[in-house]
Protein backbone atom coordinates (compact mmCIF):
# COMPACT_ATOMS: atom_id res chain seq x y z
CA UNK A 1 0.00 0.00 0.00
CA UNK A 2 2.41 2.35 1.08
CA UNK A 3 4.67 1.49 -1.80
CA UNK A 4 1.90 2.24 -4.45
CA UNK A 5 1.10 5.57 -3.05
CA UNK A 6 4.87 6.74 -2.50
CA UNK A 7 6.62 5.20 -5.06
CA UNK A 8 10.37 5.32 -4.46
CA UNK A 9 11.66 8.02 -6.73
CA UNK A 10 14.93 5.82 -7.06
CA UNK A 11 13.01 3.39 -9.38
CA UNK A 12 12.40 4.76 -12.28
CA UNK A 13 16.31 6.73 -11.62
CA UNK A 14 17.92 3.18 -11.39
CA UNK A 15 16.59 2.25 -14.82
CA UNK A 16 17.21 5.45 -16.67
CA UNK A 17 20.69 5.41 -15.94
CA UNK A 18 21.01 1.72 -16.36
CA UNK A 19 19.58 2.15 -20.08
CA UNK A 20 22.24 5.40 -20.47
CA UNK A 21 25.03 3.90 -18.86
CA UNK A 22 24.18 1.31 -21.67
CA UNK A 23 23.81 3.96 -24.93
CA UNK A 24 27.12 5.53 -23.94
CA UNK A 25 28.83 2.22 -23.93
CA UNK A 26 27.21 1.63 -27.73
CA UNK A 27 28.26 4.48 -28.29
CA UNK A 28 31.36 4.62 -27.20
CA UNK A 29 32.20 1.48 -29.03
CA UNK A 30 30.66 2.25 -32.09
CA UNK A 31 33.13 5.30 -31.73
CA UNK A 32 35.92 3.24 -31.17
CA UNK A 33 35.12 1.05 -34.01
CA UNK A 34 35.00 4.45 -36.58
CA UNK A 35 38.42 5.18 -35.67
CA UNK A 36 39.99 2.11 -35.87
CA UNK A 37 38.51 2.09 -39.49
CA UNK A 38 37.53 -1.55 -38.96
CA UNK A 39 35.36 -1.51 -42.10
CA UNK A 40 37.05 0.91 -43.79
CA UNK A 41 40.31 -1.40 -43.95
CA UNK A 42 40.97 -2.20 -47.57
CA UNK A 43 41.26 -6.12 -48.31
CA UNK A 44 45.04 -7.06 -47.25
CA UNK A 45 47.10 -7.24 -50.13
CA UNK A 46 47.51 -11.05 -51.65
CA UNK A 47 51.23 -11.91 -51.93
CA UNK A 48 52.26 -12.18 -55.56
CA UNK A 49 55.59 -13.93 -56.17
CA UNK A 50 58.29 -12.11 -58.23
CA UNK A 51 59.54 -13.53 -61.36
CA UNK A 52 62.54 -16.08 -61.51
CA UNK A 53 65.58 -13.88 -62.54
CA UNK A 54 66.31 -16.52 -65.06
CA UNK A 55 63.95 -14.82 -67.17
CA UNK A 56 65.62 -11.88 -67.21
CA UNK A 57 68.59 -12.82 -68.37
CA UNK A 58 69.78 -11.05 -71.74
CA UNK A 59 73.34 -13.82 -72.84
CA UNK A 60 72.74 -15.74 -75.54
CA UNK A 61 71.68 -19.47 -75.11
CA UNK A 62 74.54 -21.08 -76.75
CA UNK A 63 78.15 -20.32 -77.19
CA UNK A 64 80.23 -20.53 -80.54
CA UNK A 65 83.29 -21.44 -80.96
CA UNK A 66 84.84 -18.25 -81.41
CA UNK A 67 83.25 -17.71 -77.93
CA UNK A 68 84.97 -20.78 -76.38
CA UNK A 69 88.21 -19.63 -78.08
CA UNK A 70 87.85 -15.69 -76.83
CA UNK A 71 86.74 -17.34 -73.12
CA UNK A 72 89.97 -19.45 -73.55
CA UNK A 73 87.92 -22.79 -72.98
CA UNK A 74 89.15 -25.86 -73.04
CA UNK A 75 89.19 -26.75 -77.11
CA UNK A 76 90.37 -30.04 -77.06
CA UNK A 77 86.34 -31.55 -77.72
CA UNK A 78 87.46 -29.59 -81.31
CA UNK A 79 91.10 -31.35 -81.91
CA UNK A 80 89.22 -33.77 -84.35
CA UNK A 81 92.94 -35.33 -84.89
CA UNK A 82 93.66 -36.42 -81.98
CA UNK A 83 91.20 -39.57 -82.23
CA UNK A 84 90.76 -39.42 -86.29
CA UNK A 85 93.73 -40.11 -88.79
CA UNK A 86 94.97 -37.28 -91.15
CA UNK A 87 94.54 -37.76 -94.84
CA UNK A 88 92.03 -40.79 -94.35
CA UNK A 89 88.76 -39.78 -95.81
CA UNK A 90 85.49 -40.89 -93.65
CA UNK A 91 82.86 -42.69 -95.02
CA UNK A 92 79.60 -41.91 -93.96
CA UNK A 93 77.03 -44.97 -93.43
CA UNK A 94 73.39 -44.64 -93.82
CA UNK A 95 70.62 -46.49 -92.98
CA UNK A 96 67.66 -47.85 -95.19
CA UNK A 97 66.02 -44.94 -95.09
CA UNK A 98 68.96 -42.38 -96.11
CA UNK A 99 69.42 -41.06 -92.73
CA UNK A 100 73.18 -41.23 -91.61
CA UNK A 101 74.16 -42.94 -88.56
CA UNK A 102 75.96 -41.00 -86.23
CA UNK A 103 78.72 -42.97 -84.44
CA UNK A 104 78.44 -43.91 -81.05
CA UNK A 105 81.35 -40.79 -80.49
CA UNK A 106 79.41 -38.36 -81.49
CA UNK A 107 76.10 -39.23 -80.17
CA UNK A 108 75.32 -35.71 -78.69
CA UNK A 109 74.67 -34.63 -82.60
CA UNK A 110 71.22 -34.56 -83.40
CA UNK A 111 70.54 -34.46 -86.74
CA UNK A 112 67.94 -32.11 -87.64
CA UNK A 113 68.83 -29.63 -90.42
CA UNK A 114 65.69 -28.84 -93.14
CA UNK A 115 63.41 -30.39 -93.64
CA UNK A 116 62.70 -33.92 -95.73
CA UNK A 117 66.28 -35.24 -94.33
CA UNK A 118 67.90 -32.67 -97.51
CA UNK A 119 70.87 -31.60 -95.36
CA UNK A 120 72.08 -34.77 -93.49
CA UNK A 121 75.40 -35.47 -95.27
CA UNK A 122 78.30 -34.34 -92.75
CA UNK A 123 80.63 -33.37 -95.62
CA UNK A 124 77.94 -30.65 -96.64
CA UNK A 125 79.25 -28.29 -94.08
CA UNK A 126 82.09 -30.06 -93.07
CA UNK A 127 85.65 -30.72 -94.96
CA UNK A 128 85.89 -34.37 -95.97
CA UNK A 129 89.87 -33.65 -96.59
CA UNK A 130 90.66 -31.50 -93.52
CA UNK A 131 88.17 -31.95 -90.53
CA UNK A 132 89.50 -28.72 -88.76
CA UNK A 133 87.71 -26.72 -91.34
CA UNK A 134 84.04 -26.56 -92.94
CA UNK A 135 83.53 -25.74 -96.91
CA UNK A 136 81.72 -23.35 -97.66
CA UNK A 137 78.56 -23.62 -100.50
CA UNK A 138 81.10 -22.07 -103.19
CA UNK A 139 83.74 -24.45 -102.26
CA UNK A 140 85.98 -21.78 -100.04
CA UNK A 141 87.36 -23.16 -96.77
CA UNK A 142 86.52 -21.59 -93.34
CA UNK A 143 87.23 -21.92 -89.78
CA UNK A 144 85.28 -22.74 -87.19
CA UNK A 145 85.12 -19.10 -85.91
CA UNK A 146 83.84 -18.30 -89.24
CA UNK A 147 80.63 -20.48 -89.61
CA UNK A 148 78.63 -17.18 -90.03
CA UNK A 149 79.57 -16.92 -93.83
CA UNK A 150 79.12 -20.78 -94.08
CA UNK A 151 75.51 -20.39 -92.98
CA UNK A 152 75.27 -17.44 -95.29
CA UNK A 153 76.68 -19.44 -98.35
CA UNK A 154 73.11 -21.28 -98.46
CA UNK A 155 70.94 -18.99 -96.64
CA UNK A 156 71.32 -15.99 -98.75
CA UNK A 157 68.36 -13.45 -97.70
CA UNK A 158 68.58 -14.51 -93.98
CA UNK A 159 72.26 -13.52 -93.98
CA UNK A 160 71.46 -10.43 -95.91
CA UNK A 161 69.24 -9.27 -93.37
CA UNK A 162 71.84 -10.63 -90.56
CA UNK A 163 74.09 -8.20 -91.90
CA UNK A 164 71.46 -5.17 -91.93
CA UNK A 165 70.91 -5.98 -88.66
CA UNK A 166 66.65 -7.26 -89.24
CA UNK A 167 67.55 -11.11 -88.49
CA UNK A 168 68.73 -12.23 -85.04
CA UNK A 169 69.38 -10.44 -81.29
CA UNK A 170 71.11 -6.88 -80.82
CA UNK A 171 72.16 -5.35 -78.04
CA UNK A 172 74.11 -2.54 -76.87
CA UNK A 173 73.44 0.81 -79.02
CA UNK A 174 71.18 1.71 -81.62
CA UNK A 175 73.26 5.29 -82.27
CA UNK A 176 76.55 4.05 -83.53
CA UNK A 177 77.74 7.38 -82.63
CA UNK A 178 77.20 6.57 -78.93
CA UNK A 179 78.80 2.92 -78.91
CA UNK A 180 78.43 -0.73 -81.07
CA UNK A 181 75.67 -2.68 -81.64
CA UNK A 182 76.40 -6.11 -80.72
CA UNK A 183 75.37 -8.83 -82.88
CA UNK A 184 75.59 -12.17 -82.22
CA UNK A 185 76.65 -15.15 -85.19
CA UNK A 186 74.23 -17.99 -86.20
CA UNK A 187 75.45 -20.42 -83.91
CA UNK A 188 75.11 -18.63 -81.02
CA UNK A 189 71.00 -19.31 -81.46
CA UNK A 190 71.50 -22.17 -83.74
CA UNK A 191 72.25 -25.24 -83.41
CA UNK A 192 73.73 -26.22 -86.10
CA UNK A 193 73.03 -29.97 -86.96
CA UNK A 194 69.32 -28.87 -86.16
CA UNK A 195 68.93 -25.11 -86.32
CA UNK A 196 65.25 -24.90 -85.13
CA UNK A 197 64.49 -22.81 -82.40
CA UNK A 198 63.85 -24.92 -79.45
CA UNK A 199 60.73 -24.66 -77.39
CA UNK A 200 61.06 -23.57 -74.16
CA UNK A 201 58.90 -22.48 -71.06
CA UNK A 202 57.05 -19.20 -70.95
CA UNK A 203 57.34 -16.72 -68.19
CA UNK A 204 54.60 -16.45 -65.94
CA UNK A 205 51.61 -14.46 -67.29
CA UNK A 206 49.47 -11.45 -66.13
CA UNK A 207 48.16 -12.41 -62.45
CA UNK A 208 44.95 -13.81 -62.33
CA UNK A 209 44.25 -10.76 -59.82
CA UNK A 210 43.56 -8.53 -62.61
CA UNK A 211 40.50 -10.31 -63.82
CA UNK A 212 37.31 -9.46 -63.19
CA UNK A 213 36.36 -12.63 -62.37
CA UNK A 214 39.37 -14.80 -61.27
CA UNK A 215 39.76 -17.86 -63.40
CA UNK A 216 39.61 -21.00 -62.21
CA UNK A 217 42.82 -21.93 -60.09
CA UNK A 218 45.04 -23.92 -62.35
CA UNK A 219 47.10 -26.87 -61.49
CA UNK A 220 50.41 -25.75 -60.63
CA UNK A 221 53.57 -27.16 -62.14
CA UNK B 1 9.07 -4.69 1.62
CA UNK B 2 12.40 -2.40 1.26
CA UNK B 3 12.16 -0.47 4.33
CA UNK B 4 10.89 2.87 2.90
CA UNK B 5 13.95 5.14 3.30
CA UNK B 6 13.30 8.80 3.25
CA UNK B 7 14.27 9.35 -0.37
CA UNK B 8 16.30 12.41 -1.16
CA UNK B 9 14.40 14.89 -3.63
CA UNK B 10 15.72 14.66 -6.88
CA UNK B 11 17.76 17.66 -7.28
CA UNK B 12 17.36 18.18 -11.39
CA UNK B 13 19.50 21.60 -11.63
CA UNK B 14 22.66 19.82 -10.28
CA UNK B 15 22.59 16.00 -11.27
CA UNK B 16 25.85 16.03 -12.69
CA UNK B 17 25.64 12.25 -13.29
CA UNK B 18 23.23 12.49 -16.54
CA UNK B 19 20.45 13.86 -17.47
CA UNK B 20 19.22 12.43 -21.10
CA UNK B 21 19.51 16.14 -22.78
CA UNK B 22 23.22 16.24 -21.39
CA UNK B 23 23.79 12.47 -22.19
CA UNK B 24 22.28 13.03 -25.84
CA UNK B 25 24.53 15.91 -25.90
CA UNK B 26 27.71 15.13 -25.31
CA UNK B 27 27.74 11.67 -27.18
CA UNK B 28 26.54 13.79 -29.70
CA UNK B 29 29.39 15.88 -29.55
CA UNK B 30 31.75 12.90 -29.09
CA UNK B 31 30.78 10.82 -31.85
CA UNK B 32 30.72 14.07 -34.07
CA UNK B 33 34.17 14.52 -33.06
CA UNK B 34 35.09 10.79 -33.60
CA UNK B 35 33.40 10.93 -36.68
CA UNK B 36 35.58 13.94 -38.09
CA UNK B 37 38.66 12.21 -36.67
CA UNK B 38 38.12 9.11 -38.43
CA UNK B 39 37.42 11.16 -41.88
CA UNK B 40 40.07 13.15 -41.57
CA UNK B 41 42.60 9.58 -40.80
CA UNK B 42 43.63 9.36 -44.92
CA UNK B 43 45.63 12.33 -44.00
CA UNK B 44 48.09 10.15 -42.12
CA UNK B 45 49.03 8.38 -45.39
CA UNK B 46 49.30 11.64 -46.72
CA UNK B 47 53.58 12.04 -46.46
CA UNK B 48 53.64 8.89 -48.39
CA UNK B 49 53.28 10.17 -51.33
CA UNK B 50 53.23 14.31 -51.74
CA UNK B 51 55.02 16.58 -50.23
CA UNK B 52 54.52 20.76 -50.23
CA UNK B 53 57.57 20.46 -52.72
CA UNK B 54 55.51 18.33 -55.35
CA UNK B 55 52.70 20.11 -54.45
CA UNK B 56 53.85 22.79 -55.70
CA UNK B 57 55.73 21.91 -58.34
CA UNK B 58 55.69 23.31 -62.02
CA UNK B 59 54.33 21.49 -64.97
CA UNK B 60 57.08 19.85 -67.12
CA UNK B 61 57.62 22.38 -69.93
CA UNK B 62 57.50 25.31 -67.53
CA UNK B 63 60.53 24.56 -65.38
CA UNK B 64 63.78 26.10 -65.92
CA UNK B 65 66.50 24.03 -65.64
CA UNK B 66 67.62 25.36 -62.02
CA UNK B 67 63.70 24.03 -60.85
CA UNK B 68 64.33 21.24 -62.68
CA UNK B 69 67.68 20.54 -61.15
CA UNK B 70 65.90 20.80 -57.68
CA UNK B 71 62.76 18.61 -58.89
CA UNK B 72 65.66 15.50 -59.86
CA UNK B 73 67.32 16.03 -56.28
CA UNK B 74 63.88 16.00 -54.53
CA UNK B 75 62.62 12.94 -56.47
CA UNK B 76 66.60 11.30 -55.84
CA UNK B 77 66.03 12.25 -51.79
CA UNK B 78 62.11 10.51 -51.71
CA UNK B 79 63.29 7.44 -53.43
CA UNK B 80 66.13 7.18 -51.28
CA UNK B 81 64.23 7.38 -48.38
CA UNK B 82 61.45 4.95 -49.47
CA UNK B 83 63.81 2.31 -50.72
CA UNK B 84 67.47 3.19 -49.41
CA UNK B 85 69.02 3.64 -52.39
CA UNK B 86 70.16 6.58 -54.13
CA UNK B 87 69.32 6.53 -57.26
CA UNK B 88 70.41 8.80 -60.45
CA UNK B 89 67.30 10.43 -61.91
CA UNK B 90 68.17 12.69 -64.92
CA UNK B 91 66.17 14.72 -67.32
CA UNK B 92 66.25 13.35 -70.93
CA UNK B 93 65.33 15.13 -73.73
CA UNK B 94 64.67 14.04 -77.30
CA UNK B 95 67.71 14.56 -79.25
CA UNK B 96 68.08 16.39 -82.77
CA UNK B 97 66.65 14.28 -86.30
CA UNK B 98 66.03 11.12 -84.57
CA UNK B 99 62.71 9.56 -84.59
CA UNK B 100 62.20 6.27 -82.92
CA UNK B 101 60.20 3.01 -84.48
CA UNK B 102 59.64 -0.39 -83.52
CA UNK B 103 59.35 -3.64 -85.26
CA UNK B 104 58.37 -6.83 -84.29
CA UNK B 105 58.65 -10.19 -85.87
CA UNK B 106 55.72 -11.77 -86.12
CA UNK B 107 57.41 -14.84 -87.65
CA UNK B 108 60.03 -14.80 -84.90
CA UNK B 109 58.09 -14.04 -81.46
CA UNK B 110 57.37 -17.71 -79.24
CA UNK B 111 55.49 -16.21 -76.61
CA UNK B 112 58.33 -16.58 -74.24
CA UNK B 113 56.98 -13.45 -72.57
CA UNK B 114 60.74 -12.18 -71.37
CA UNK B 115 60.23 -9.09 -72.76
CA UNK B 116 57.24 -8.43 -70.14
CA UNK B 117 59.66 -8.91 -66.91
CA UNK B 118 61.98 -7.37 -68.76
CA UNK B 119 60.57 -4.17 -68.64
CA UNK B 120 59.12 -4.47 -65.42
CA UNK B 121 62.64 -4.64 -64.06
CA UNK B 122 63.78 -2.17 -66.28
CA UNK B 123 61.28 0.51 -65.50
CA UNK B 124 60.59 -0.01 -61.54
CA UNK B 125 56.64 -1.26 -62.39
CA UNK B 126 55.02 -2.13 -58.93
CA UNK B 127 54.93 -5.78 -58.36
CA UNK B 128 51.91 -5.70 -56.48
CA UNK B 129 49.26 -5.10 -57.51
CA UNK B 130 51.12 -5.83 -60.78
CA UNK B 131 51.42 -3.69 -63.43
CA UNK B 132 52.83 -4.52 -66.90
CA UNK B 133 53.17 -2.57 -70.03
CA UNK B 134 53.45 -5.37 -72.45
CA UNK B 135 50.74 -8.01 -72.81
CA UNK B 136 51.48 -11.20 -75.24
CA UNK B 137 48.58 -12.05 -77.31
CA UNK B 138 47.92 -15.99 -78.45
CA UNK B 139 46.19 -16.13 -81.58
CA UNK B 140 45.76 -19.08 -84.08
CA UNK B 141 47.05 -19.28 -87.03
CA UNK B 142 45.70 -17.56 -90.15
CA UNK B 143 43.78 -14.80 -88.08
CA UNK B 144 44.40 -11.22 -86.74
CA UNK B 145 40.79 -11.12 -84.42
CA UNK B 146 41.64 -10.12 -81.29
CA UNK B 147 38.11 -11.86 -80.28
CA UNK B 148 40.08 -15.07 -80.47
CA UNK B 149 43.32 -13.92 -78.78
CA UNK B 150 44.48 -15.45 -75.07
CA UNK B 151 46.98 -13.68 -73.23
CA UNK B 152 46.52 -15.50 -69.79
CA UNK B 153 48.06 -18.69 -72.21
CA UNK B 154 50.33 -20.86 -69.67
CA UNK B 155 51.57 -24.43 -71.42
CA UNK B 156 54.67 -26.18 -70.68
CA UNK B 157 56.65 -24.95 -73.66
CA UNK B 158 56.27 -22.46 -76.29
CA UNK B 159 55.72 -21.33 -79.26
CA UNK B 160 52.58 -24.03 -79.48
CA UNK B 161 51.62 -25.89 -82.57
CA UNK B 162 49.10 -23.57 -84.78
CA UNK B 163 49.47 -20.32 -82.91
CA UNK B 164 51.59 -17.15 -83.39
CA UNK B 165 52.45 -14.64 -80.82
CA UNK B 166 51.69 -10.93 -80.24
CA UNK B 167 53.20 -8.62 -77.81
CA UNK B 168 51.22 -5.40 -77.65
CA UNK B 169 52.46 -2.29 -76.00
CA UNK B 170 52.17 1.59 -76.20
CA UNK B 171 52.17 2.05 -79.65
CA UNK B 172 53.82 5.61 -79.86
CA UNK B 173 51.16 7.44 -82.00
CA UNK B 174 51.47 9.85 -84.34
CA UNK B 175 47.77 11.29 -83.43
CA UNK B 176 47.61 9.87 -80.22
CA UNK B 177 44.06 9.75 -79.03
CA UNK B 178 45.37 9.61 -75.33
CA UNK B 179 46.86 12.75 -75.58
CA UNK B 180 43.75 14.68 -76.81
CA UNK B 181 41.89 13.02 -74.09
CA UNK B 182 44.12 14.12 -71.07
CA UNK B 183 42.50 17.09 -69.75
CA UNK B 184 45.45 18.65 -67.99
CA UNK B 185 48.09 18.11 -71.05
CA UNK B 186 50.24 15.58 -68.80
CA UNK B 187 50.69 13.87 -71.51
CA UNK B 188 52.13 14.55 -74.90
CA UNK B 189 54.07 13.09 -77.72
CA UNK B 190 57.59 14.11 -77.81
CA UNK B 191 59.74 15.74 -81.38
CA UNK B 192 61.38 11.88 -81.27
CA UNK B 193 58.11 10.29 -81.70
CA UNK B 194 57.77 8.82 -77.22
CA UNK B 195 54.15 9.55 -75.89
CA UNK B 196 55.36 10.69 -72.46
CA UNK B 197 53.73 11.21 -69.30
CA UNK B 198 54.60 14.14 -66.39
CA UNK B 199 53.49 11.24 -63.44
CA UNK B 200 53.56 14.92 -61.21
CA UNK B 201 50.85 16.74 -63.50
CA UNK B 202 48.54 13.67 -63.90
CA UNK B 203 45.04 13.91 -61.79
CA UNK B 204 44.49 9.96 -61.97
CA UNK B 205 41.28 10.65 -64.48
CA UNK B 206 42.32 7.50 -66.59
CA UNK B 207 40.41 8.82 -69.16
CA UNK B 208 43.49 8.60 -71.46
CA UNK B 209 42.88 4.81 -70.49
CA UNK B 210 39.52 4.75 -71.86
CA UNK B 211 41.27 6.81 -74.79
CA UNK B 212 43.71 4.53 -75.75
CA UNK B 213 42.30 1.86 -78.62
CA UNK B 214 45.28 -0.58 -77.20
CA UNK B 215 44.95 -1.01 -73.79
CA UNK B 216 48.89 0.48 -73.60
CA UNK B 217 48.09 2.70 -70.29
CA UNK B 218 48.06 1.82 -66.43
CA UNK B 219 46.68 2.57 -63.48
CA UNK B 220 48.33 2.80 -60.37
CA UNK B 221 45.33 1.82 -58.36
CA UNK B 222 47.24 1.38 -55.04
CA UNK B 223 50.35 2.13 -53.70
CA UNK B 224 52.75 0.96 -55.54
CA UNK B 225 55.41 -1.89 -54.15
CA UNK B 226 58.80 -2.43 -55.31
CA UNK B 227 61.27 -4.89 -54.06
CA UNK B 228 64.27 -2.88 -52.68
CA UNK B 229 67.10 -5.30 -54.44
CA UNK B 230 65.09 -4.96 -57.52
CA UNK B 231 65.20 -1.31 -57.68
CA UNK B 232 66.48 -0.12 -61.03
CA UNK B 233 68.52 2.76 -59.98
CA UNK B 234 69.10 4.52 -62.96
CA UNK B 235 65.67 6.57 -63.65
CA UNK B 236 64.75 9.30 -65.95
CA UNK B 237 62.23 12.09 -65.00
CA UNK B 238 59.75 11.09 -67.98
CA UNK B 239 60.74 7.35 -67.86
CA UNK B 240 60.78 4.87 -65.17
CA UNK B 241 61.37 7.01 -61.68
CA UNK B 242 58.98 5.46 -59.18
CA UNK B 243 54.85 6.35 -60.06
CA UNK B 244 52.85 6.81 -57.07
CA UNK B 245 49.33 5.97 -56.14
CA UNK B 246 46.59 7.79 -58.59
CA UNK B 247 48.75 8.34 -61.68
CA UNK B 248 49.02 6.82 -65.19
CA UNK B 249 51.94 4.97 -66.59
CA UNK B 250 52.75 3.77 -69.85
CA UNK B 251 55.77 2.09 -72.06
CA UNK B 252 57.90 5.15 -73.00
CA UNK B 253 60.43 2.91 -75.14
CA UNK B 254 62.75 2.82 -72.14
CA UNK B 255 63.52 6.74 -72.52
CA UNK B 256 66.48 6.37 -69.67
CA UNK B 257 67.76 3.98 -72.15
CA UNK B 258 67.40 5.35 -75.72
CA UNK B 259 67.98 8.74 -75.51
CA UNK B 260 71.34 7.82 -74.66
CA UNK B 261 71.61 5.78 -77.19
CA UNK B 262 70.88 2.36 -76.16
CA UNK B 263 68.19 -0.22 -77.16
CA UNK B 264 65.09 -0.73 -74.69
CA UNK B 265 65.24 -3.54 -72.43
CA UNK B 266 62.33 -5.49 -74.12
CA UNK B 267 64.56 -5.63 -77.52
CA UNK B 268 68.04 -7.29 -75.35
CA UNK B 269 66.24 -9.81 -73.66
CA UNK B 270 64.23 -10.95 -76.80
CA UNK B 271 66.19 -14.58 -77.38
CA UNK B 272 65.11 -14.68 -80.63
CA UNK B 273 65.50 -11.04 -82.11
CA UNK B 274 62.21 -10.73 -83.08
CA UNK B 275 62.06 -6.93 -82.02
CA UNK B 276 63.94 -4.17 -83.70
CA UNK B 277 64.26 -0.13 -82.83
CA UNK B 278 65.84 2.30 -84.36
CA UNK B 279 65.67 6.06 -85.77
CA UNK B 280 63.60 6.12 -88.94
CA UNK B 281 65.51 9.48 -89.88
CA UNK B 282 68.08 7.24 -90.23
CA UNK B 283 68.41 5.37 -93.48
CA UNK B 284 70.78 3.15 -92.02
CA UNK B 285 68.96 2.02 -89.61
CA UNK B 286 67.85 -1.26 -88.77
CA UNK B 287 63.98 -0.41 -89.34
CA UNK B 288 64.49 1.72 -92.18
CA UNK B 289 65.69 -1.35 -93.59
CA UNK B 290 62.49 -3.40 -92.43
CA UNK B 291 60.13 -0.75 -93.05
CA UNK B 292 62.39 -0.89 -96.72
CA UNK B 293 62.57 -4.19 -97.40
CA UNK B 294 60.38 -6.48 -95.71
CA UNK B 295 57.13 -7.48 -97.72
CA UNK B 296 54.10 -7.11 -95.05
CA UNK B 297 53.94 -5.11 -91.86
CA UNK B 298 50.75 -3.72 -90.17
CA UNK B 299 49.95 -1.39 -87.97
CA UNK B 300 47.90 -2.22 -85.18
CA UNK B 301 44.20 -1.05 -86.23
CA UNK B 302 45.92 0.84 -88.24
CA UNK B 303 41.71 2.27 -89.49
CA UNK B 304 41.48 4.04 -86.15
CA UNK B 305 44.10 6.56 -87.99
CA UNK B 306 46.51 6.50 -84.81
CA UNK B 307 49.33 6.45 -87.01
CA UNK B 308 51.24 3.85 -84.41
CA UNK B 309 55.02 4.00 -84.74
CA UNK B 310 54.98 0.51 -83.67
CA UNK B 311 54.94 -2.02 -86.80
CA UNK B 312 54.38 -5.33 -86.83
CA UNK B 313 55.70 -7.72 -89.95
CA UNK B 314 56.59 -10.44 -91.22
CA UNK B 315 59.92 -12.68 -92.77
CA UNK B 316 58.05 -14.59 -95.73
Amino acid sequence: METQLHPPPGNDRTRTNFLLGGLSVVFLGLAGLFLAELWGHPEKRRKLPLVDPGFLAVKPWRQTYADLLKAKEDMSDFDCYSCHERNKPLPLHMDEKHNVIIPKEHENIKMGHGSHNRNNLCYNCHSETNLLTLVARDGRDLKFADSTQLCGSCHGPTYRDWEAGAHGRTSGYWDRSKGQSQRLDCANCHNPHSPGIPTREPAPGPHSLHEAVPPTPQPTH
Amino acid sequence: MPPSNPAPAPDRTSDAAMTRRTFLRSTAAFSGLAALAASLSPLRELSDYTSVEQFLQKYYKEMTPEEMAKVLKRIERDVERQYGIRPHVRDLRPMDGVEFVYCLNLTRCIGCRKCVHACVAENNHSRNPEIQYIRVLKLPHGSLDFEKAEHHYDPKQVPEKGFFYMPVQCQQCKHSPCMKACPVNATWTETDGITVIDYDWCIGCRYCEAACPYFARRFNFAKPEIPKERLNPNMAYLGNRPRKQGVMEKCHFCIQRTRVGRYPACLEVCPVGARKFGNILDPESEVSYILREKRVFIQLKEELGTSPRFFYYFDK
